[in-house]
Parts: C-alpha cells; structure tokens; sequence
C-alpha cells in the first residue's frame, strides 16, 4: 500500500536538514578545502 | 524532554555513571593517539615516488576495508540497521564528514611533501582549538562548566600547541622546507578541515547513533571524495591506473596505515562520544607524540643533533604531555551534563528522534532496548562474517604481494611500539565493552 505522507515527510526532512547550520558549516567548510587543494596541487 | 527511562535512574547512580563514562572516554582519547601516531608512518612512501593522491586513496581502501569489516566483527550489521532507522538523516553528516577527512588527508600529503612531517604535524594539530570552538558554539559543549573547567580545557589545549610549536621548531632542523608557504596553507588547511570535521562526529552522537555504525556511513564519503579526487587530479583511469599498478609493492603498507587509523579514528570517536569534542580531540592529538615517537626510534629522524635541540624535543613533549594532562582532568560537571542533553533534546526534537533512544544512546546503555523497535541480539550474520573474511582475504593476499620498503628501520622499537598500540587496544576495548558493551 502506498504510503501517502512518504513524500512530504521525506521533504521536510531535506528542508530540516538544508536549514541546519550544523550541514552548512561544514559544508562551506569542505568547499573551501576543495579550491585550497586546487590551488596548491 | 526527559524520557520515563531516564527519569527512573536516581542522579547519584546516574552521576557515577557519567563518571564511569568520562574515564572511558579519556582512555579512549589517549588510545586514539597511540594508534593515530602510529598511522602516519606509512605517508612516508610518498617520497619513495608514489603519487601523493595514489597514497592518499589506498590509505582510503585501506580505511573502507577495516570501517566495514570491524564493525561487523564487533556488533553485526544489523545494529547499524536499526541505528540508521531512529535517525536516517545522519547519513548526510556521515557522508559530509568522510569527505572533509578525505579532502584533509590530501592536504596532509602535499603538506608533508613541502615542509615535513614535523612541522605539518602540530599546524593541522590546531584542530584542537576549533574543535572547543565548534563544540562550545554549536554543541554547548563548556557551557555552565565553571571558569576552573574553561581554564584547564583551553589552557591544556594552548599548552598542548605551545609544545607541538617547539617540536615543530626542534625538528625542522632536519627537514628545509621545500615549498613553505603552499606545505604550510595545505597543513593549517587540513587542521580546518579535520577540526570542523567532529561537528559532524558530535551531531551524530548527540542523536545517540553508534559509533559503529556512523563510520560505515563515513567511508561512503571518504572513499567516493577520494576517488573523484584522485581521478580529476591524476589524469583520469589510466594514468590512475598505472599509478596503482606502480605502487603494488606498497599496496599493504599504504592500506595497513589506514587499518591502523580506523582503529585510532574509532577510540577518538568513542572519546567524542563521551567527553565531547572539546575534550576528546585534544587528547586524541597526542597522537603527534606517538609520531614523533615513531619518527626517532623507529625511523631514526633526529640523529645526531645539538643537546639544545633536545632538550626542545623533550620540551614541547612534556609541555604536550601537561596539556592533555589538563584537559583530562577536566571533568565535567552534572550542570555542563545537563546542557549537553538540551542540545541531544534540541536535535532529537528537530528530526523526530525518540528521545529514549537519544537518552540511552548518550548514557552508553543499549539504545535498542526502551521501546522494542528493535532486535536486542547483537549476533553475526552470514552477511557479517562474508565482510570479515572479504577484508581479511585482501589484507592477507596484499601482504603475500608486500615487498618490505627500503628504509632502516630499528625492529626493537618498533615492536615496542606496536605492544604500546596493542596494551591501549585491549585497556579500551575492555573498559568500553565493560561499560557500553560497545553501545
């Protein structure tokens, strides 16, 4: 049987987790190492 | 939120409980450091003409094989199953924190190449000091904790720095650097990377998931960040291809080094666990005694230099030493443990974990149990026992193909060492099943 509130739920877990400051910390963090490791290879 | 469970403990056997779980935790912090020290002998093939990136991403099999295999030698797939159902969004931050490693340990390696092990060491070392940062910002970590508190963790840890400067200074004697300010920005980027990194570690255990579990979730990250790396920057598969066909004589060592880290990563998140990231990353970072240690005995560094120079080494080792001293005496408090649970609430609450769960997980208790969600039975599957035996096949089979690196190496030392390594594997091993059963 389908489940109905899947889809809403599973959404408001993305927007929960894409309006966590603990996922943009690091986030911008890891961008940052990225374009150090680009520059310095 | 307090949950019936938790609410049933009286505070004195909760309180003894919190200490028993500090002393793990400290224990740990220290073991993380033996075994740490001990994984960046293997980053010294970069100079036998293996591609920083090749050694960076076997390091990262290496990791993949034992972060998969031990888990489920230690508590089966299945835990890390019913961990994944309470709280699936910690799979994005497991994710996240496998790529910052795996970014870092790049960095690492080209750092190491352009200024040396011993200066690299305490600059990305300052991790310590962000991780108090990110702990107290985010986590309400050193919040309540009483000035005494705040003095011996921050102290400890600009003692600890203050120590791995003069090491740094004493060692670089023998290693000119060869490209400071590119070695120098790729270490203090690798010390930002990995201090950023336990916000990741500490969300995830603050939710209650197991350690266990969070670092299988890791290595998707690390090994997927490593790979892209190594193919963007190594010339595509056949260029990486060649690289990995030249380093097969190096395949175990480069791939036991990352054995060895899992094993040293798992204590340090153990220590996280339980006496936050504040206090558990300085302690795991003495592990830059354990490489210094590694690089005089067992390697031979330092031979032959003036007395002023080591009397700095032994210096900045005791100033090391009475830092994380410090820090580990740094209890903490019923209050600052109370703060601790309003922000395991506040996460539990955002994302719908049951707050049983959070509590027992935080508690070291057997999370499955409160509500029966979940099977108790922490026996081995068929699918556990095929990953232990798969990993263990391509070590034993790598170390038929291992030739031994040409290097003097002093054997008495180094089997010294490895019993060090093995005495702190089995002090926390049976300190954390006694306490946790590894929960």
């Amino acid at each position: 049987m389908k489940d109905e509130n899947a889809s809403p739920k599973s959404a408001g877990v993305w927007t929960m987790i894409f309006t966590d400051v603990h996922f943009w910390v690091p986030a911008m963090v890891l961008l940052a190492g990225l374009v150090v490791l680009h520059w310095i290879r | 939120m307090e949950s019936s469970a938790a609410k049933m403990i009286s505070p004195s056997v909760e309180s003894a409980r919190l200490r028993k779980l500090q002393l793990v935790g400290i224990l740990c912090g220290f073991g993380a450091g033996a075994w740490l020290g001990a994984a960046e002998a293997p980053t010294k093939l970069v100079k036998l003409g293996v591609s920083p990136l090749v050694v960076s991403l076997l390091m990262v099999v290496g990791v993949f094989l034992a972060r998969w295999s031990l888990p489920a030698l230690i508590r089966g797939t299945g835990q890390m199953r019913a961990d994944i159902r309470q709280a699936p969004h910690l799979i994005v931050w497991g994710i996240l924190a496998g790529c910052l490693w795996a970014v870092a340990n790049t960095l690492t390696i080209f750092a190491i190449r352009d200024i040396g092990l011993s200066i690299a060491f305490p600059l990305w070392n300052i991790n310590s000091l962000l991780g108090i940062f990110w702990g107290y910002l985010l986590f309400n970590e050193l919040r309540d904790a009483g000035k005494l508190r705040w003095l011996t963790v921050l102290g400890g840890a600009l003692l600890m720095f203050a120590g791995a400067t003069l090491l740094a200074v004493a060692s670089s004697a023998q290693s000119p650097a060869e490209h400071p300010l590119r070695g120098i920005l790729a270490a203090l980027g690798a010390g930002v990377l990995w201090g950023t990194m336990y916000v990741p570690y500490r969300k995830a255990y603050l939710t209650g998931m197991n350690p266990l579990s969070f670092i299988a979730f890791f290595t998707i990250g690390e090994l997927g960040m490593m790979l892209t790396l190594a193919l963007a920057y190594g010339g595509g598969p056949d260029a990486l291809f060649h690289q990995l066909e030249l380093a097969t004589p190096v395949l175990f060592w480069l791939m036991l080094g990352g054995f060895v880290w899992v094993i040293g990563d798992l204590f340090q998140q153990y220590a996280a666990k339980y006496i936050g990231i504040s206090r558990g990353i300085p302690l795991s970072n003495t592990n830059q005694l354990w490489g210094l240690l590694w690089g005089i005995l067992v390697f031979g560094e330092l031979r032959g230099l003036s007395t002023s120079l080591y009397a700095q080494v032994i210096g900045g080792s005791l100033l090391m030493a009475a830092g994380a001293g410090a820090i580990a005496l740094s209890s903490v408090t019923s209050k600052e443990h109370a703060r601790w649970k309003q922000a395991a609430d506040r996460e539990g609450q955002r994302y719908g974990v049951d707050s049983e769960y959070v509590q027992a997980a935080l508690s070291g208790n057997d999370a499955s149990k409160p509500n029966g969600l979940t099977s108790t039975k922490s026996t081995r599957t068929w699918l556990d026992w095929l990953l232990v035996i798969a990993a263990t096949t391509i070590f034993v089979t790598l170390a038929v193909l291992a030739r031994a690196p040409k290097m003097a190496l002093n054997w008495p030392a180094l089997a010294a060492l490895a019993a060090a390594m093995l005495v702190f594997l089995f002090t926390c091993g049976i300190a954390l099943w006694k306490t946790t059963r590894f929960n």
